[in-house]
Parts: structure tokens; C-alpha cells; sequence
């Protein structure tokens, strides 16, 4: 089987733009438009977001403006497993750290 | 994001649960009122809910949507007569129109809305277990 190498790693991106744009035209596929540092920077907005959210329906229900309870539980959750989420993508973002750093040169 | 979805379809089922149960509230605590805003009897609302409609690009994305409130109907049940001589409310043959609320069918609906809310509470919960554990992946 003379499959090519890079073709077998469509989600392996590296973190530089260059070098990405030079392996995906070597492996006939499109560029991608964003990087993990960028896609990372998204997703702490976006949670850091459903966390403010959840601390304004909590105020709203500690004030007495909240229409109903579950939508400020339901954000709550939200949030929570938003915030799960990305301290996940930590934890296995430095699990292979600390693999490259233990590797032997 | 999309394992949000789930939990915006069951919070609108919430929704339409609770505000059935509010009117369901107001149905029992008119049931002995002699008298309405409108000037004619109190007559006992029902909610009428029907699943969303998506607008078009919710359409094209393939989202689902939730139940929603369509609208407030009043029923069309006779008033309840009493006669009560004594009542400022009472008509010349001495009369009073009470709502023609059944309190046994208003609490039957009232268990029926309650148990749909759980419903909804179960759903979302599952829901979230699933993505709480899909977040145990490879750990």
C-alpha cells in the first residue's frame, strides 16, 4: 500500500501556519484557516461567556428579576460542563508536554 | 454548539410545563370568583402548546426546537349556578354564577404537568451525562 504519510493525519495540524500550508499542499488537501491556538483562545471565550452568563442568572435570581428557575439552573450547567470541557483540553495538553519534555534526545 | 441543544429543548418544555401549571393555579384560585375583568363569569383557561416551528436557517442547519406557548383559550364551560339569595353577586331569582372549574380535572392536569416537567428534568440530565461522560474519553 503506497498510501501517502500525510494523508493517514487529516487532523494532525501543527500550531505554525507555515509549515501546515506546506504539508497540506503536499497532501493535496486544503489549508486550514485556524490554528489550535486560536481555536483554544475561542473556546475560553466562549466558556468564559456561559460563566458570565450563569453569574447573571444567579444575580437575577438573587434580585428576584429571574422569570423562571431553570433557565438560570440550566445555564449553571451549561457552564459547568463548558468549563469541564476545557480544563480537559488543558489536562491533555499537558500530558503531551510533559511527554515531549521527557523524550530523549 | 451543538450538545447545548439538548438543553435548550428540554428548557423549553420546562417552560411550556410551568406556565401550564401557572394557569392551571389561576384556574383554582378563581374557582369562587363571582365575578371577572371582562365583567361575565371567570372561565378556565387552558394553554395551548405546539412544537416550534424552526425558522429557515435553523431549518437548513437541521436544528430542532422545542415546545412552545401557541396561545391562552378560555373554556367554553357553563358557569356553575348556586343559589344564594344572600350574595351581592346573585341575579334576580337569587342565583350566583360560579366558574364551572372542576377542581378533580385541574388536578389531574396539574399531576400531568408536574410529571411532564420531571420528563424534561430527566432528559436534560441525561443529556448532560452523556457529555460528562464523552469528556471521560481516554482518561
Amino acid at each position: 500500500m503506497a498510501a501517502d504519510p500525510v494523508s493517514f493525519l487529516p487532523a494532525l495540524r501543527p500550531i505554525d501556519a507555515q509549515p501546515a500550508a506546506g504539508l497540506a499542499a503536499a497532501g493535496g488537501q486544503a489549508a486550514a484557516t485556524t490554528d489550535f491556538g486560536s481555536w483554544l483562545a475561542q473556546s475560553l471565550d466562549g466558556v468564559n461567556r456561559q460563566l458570565a452568563q450563569a453569574d447573571r442568572g444567579l444575580q437575577s435570581l438573587a434580585t428576584g428579576e429571574a422569570q423562571n428557575l431553570h433557565q438560570v439552573m440550566i445555564a449553571m450547567e451549561e457552564a459547568r460542563i463548558g468549563m469541564q470541557l476545557i480544563v480537559q483540553v488543558r489536562n491533555r495538553l499537558l500530558d503531551a508536554y510533559q511527554e515531549i519534555l521527557r523524550m530523549q534526545v | 454548539m451543538n450538545y447545548l441543544q439538548a438543553y435548550a429543548i428540554s428548557g423549553a418544555g420546562m417552560a411550556v410545563e410551568k406556565a401550564r401549571v401557572d394557569l392551571i393555579a389561576v384556574n383554582l384560585a378563581n374557582a369562587h370568583s363571582t365575578r371577572s375583568a371582562d365583567g361575565g363569569t371567570f372561565r378556565p383557561l387552558r394553554l395551548v402548546s405546539a412544537a416550534g416551528a424552526a425558522d429557515f436557517p435553523a431549518l437548513l442547519a437541521g436544528a430542532l426546537r422545542g415546545p412552545e406557548v401557541v396561545e391562552v383559550r378560555p373554556l367554553d364551560t357553563p358557569p356553575r349556578l348556586a343559589y344564594e339569595p344572600g350574595h351581592p353577586d346573585a341575579d334576580a331569582k337569587g342565583f350566583v354564577a360560579y366558574p364551572g372549574i372542576q377542581p378533580a380535572a385541574e388536578m389531574i392536569l396539574m399531576l400531568t404537568a408536574t410529571r411532564a416537567y420531571e420528563a424534561n428534568v430527566a432528559a436534560l440530565n441525561a443529556a448532560k451525562s452523556m457529555a460528562l461522560r464523552s469528556l471521560e474519553i481516554g482518561s
